[in-house]
C-alpha cells in the first residue's frame, strides 16, 4: 500500500522551505525569501505552520538594531522530510510495490 | 512561489532544485587564502634570501604573519556579517582553522622553548669541538610547520569537496617528507611552494568562482 504523503510538507512553498533548510545549518528569513521567491507575508504564514508542526525552530533576535529571524530544521522536521521523500519514491517505483 | 499542491514528480523536482540552490549559495571569497599564501611564501623567500645572501633584516620577517592577522580579522567579520545562511561546511571548517591557529602558536612557543634550552648546549659544543654538530635541530623545524599546514588544508579540501585544497594539503605533506632530508634553504623553497599551491592558487580559484556567482546572483528564481 502507498504511504500517505505528509500534508504539511505536500505544499509547494513549505516543501521548498524544508528542502532548503535541510541543506543548511540555519538560514535567515531573507535568505529563504530570496531562494524561494515567495512574498514576505506568505512565507511568514508558511513558516508559522512549519513551526507549529514542530518541523522547524524559529529564533528571533536583533542584528545591527534590525530584527533578524533565523530558521533551522528540527529533528522532527528531518524525520518528516525523510519519510516524505521515501513515500514519494515508493510512488515512483514500478507497480510491483503496490501489490501488498 | 505559491502555496499550491504538487504532483509527485513536481515535488521531487522541487526538492532537487532547492537543495541545489542552497548548495550554490555558499561561495567564500578567496582573498583570505590568497593573502596567507602570499604572506607565508614571502616570509619563506625572505628568510631564504637572508641565508643565501648573508644579510639580516632589522626585523623578523615572520612578524608579517602577525600583521596579516589584522586584515584577516576584518575580512572574517565582514564575511560573517554578509552571510545570511550557515552551511554545515562553515560550521566545522571555522573551528578547524581556529584550531590550526592555536596549534601554530603552540608549535612556535614549543620551538622557542627548545631553542632556549638547546642554544647554550649548541654554542658550548662548537667551542669544545671546534665545529658545528652533525645533527642540526633547526633543519627539522620547517617540516613540522609543513606537516601542520597540510592538516587544515586537507580537511577543508575533503570537507568542502574542493580538490585544489585537497591537493594543496597533500603537497604540504609531500614537501614535509622531502624537507626532512634537505637543507634549510631547500626547506624554505618548499615552504614557499607549498604556501602558493595550498592557499594562493585555491584562493585564486575560489575568488574567481565567488565573482562569477556574485555576477549571476539574483538572475535565477524557482
Amino acid at each position: 500500500m502507498f504511504k500517505e504523503l505528509d500534508p504539511i510538507l505536500h505544499s509547494q512553498l513549505r516543501l521548498a522551505v524544508v528542502s532548503l533548510l535541510i541543506s543548511v545549518k540555519e538560514a535567515e528569513f531573507t535568505f529563504i525569501k530570496e531562494k524561494t521567491g515567495a512574498t514576505a507575508g506568505n512565507l511568514s504564514v508558511q513558516l508559522g505552520k512549519l513551526k507549529d508542526a514542530g518541523y522547524i525552530d524559529v529564533t528571533k533576535q536583533f542584528k545591527d538594531n534590525y530584527p533578524l529571524t533565523l530558521c533551522k530544521i528540527s529533528k522532527k522536521g528531518v524525520e518528516a522530510f525523510e519519510e516524505y521523500v521515501n513515500a514519494l519514491q515508493s510512488y515512483m517505483k514500478p507497480n510491483t510495490d503496490s501489490k501488498d | 512561489m505559491q502555496d499550491k499542491e504538487l504532483s509527485h514528480q513536481e515535488s521531487l523536482a522541487l526538492i532537487n532544485t532547492m537543495i541545489n540552490k542552497a548548495k550554490d549559495s555558499f561561495h567564500s571569497t578567496g582573498v583570505g587564502a590568497m593573502m596567507w599564501g602570499v604572506v607565508v611564501a614571502i616570509c619563506a623567500l625572505v628568510k631564504l634570501a637572508e641565508i643565501h645572501f648573508r644579510f639580516r633584516l632589522p626585523f623578523d620577517i615572520n612578524l608579517l604573519s602577525v600583521v596579516a592577522l589584522v586584515p584577516q580579522i576584518i575580512l572574517s567579520i565582514r564575511e560573517r556579517k554578509k552571510k545570511r545562511a550557515v552551511s554545515y561546511d562553515d560550521a566545522f571548517i571555522g573551528p578547524v582553522w581556529m584550531g590550526f591557529g592555536i596549534c601554530l602558536f603552540l608549535l612556535i612557543f614549543i620551538i622557542n622553548m627548545m631553542f632556549d634550552g638547546y642554544g647554550p648546549v649548541y654554542r658550548e659544543y662548537i667551542q669544545l669541538a671546534g665545529h658545528k654538530p652533525v645533527f642540526q635541530f633547526q633543519e627539522f623545524i620547517l617540516p613540522l610547520f609543513l606537516m601542520l599546514y597540510g592538516l587544515p588544508t586537507f580537511i577543508t579540501g575533503v570537507g568542502s569537496k574542493f580538490k585544489p585544497m585537497l591537493l594543496g594539503g597533500i603537497i604540504c605533506w609531500v614537501s614535509c617528507i622531502i624537507a626532512v632530508f634537505t637543507e634549510v634553504r631547500i626547506d624554505f623553497m618548499l615552504t614557499a611552494f607549498s604556501a602558493l599551491t595550498a592557499w594562493f592558487i585555491p584562493g585564486l580559484l575560489m575568488e574567481k568562482e565567488y565573482r562569477r556567482y556574485k555576477k549571476n546572483e539574483g538572475s535565477t528564481d524557482v
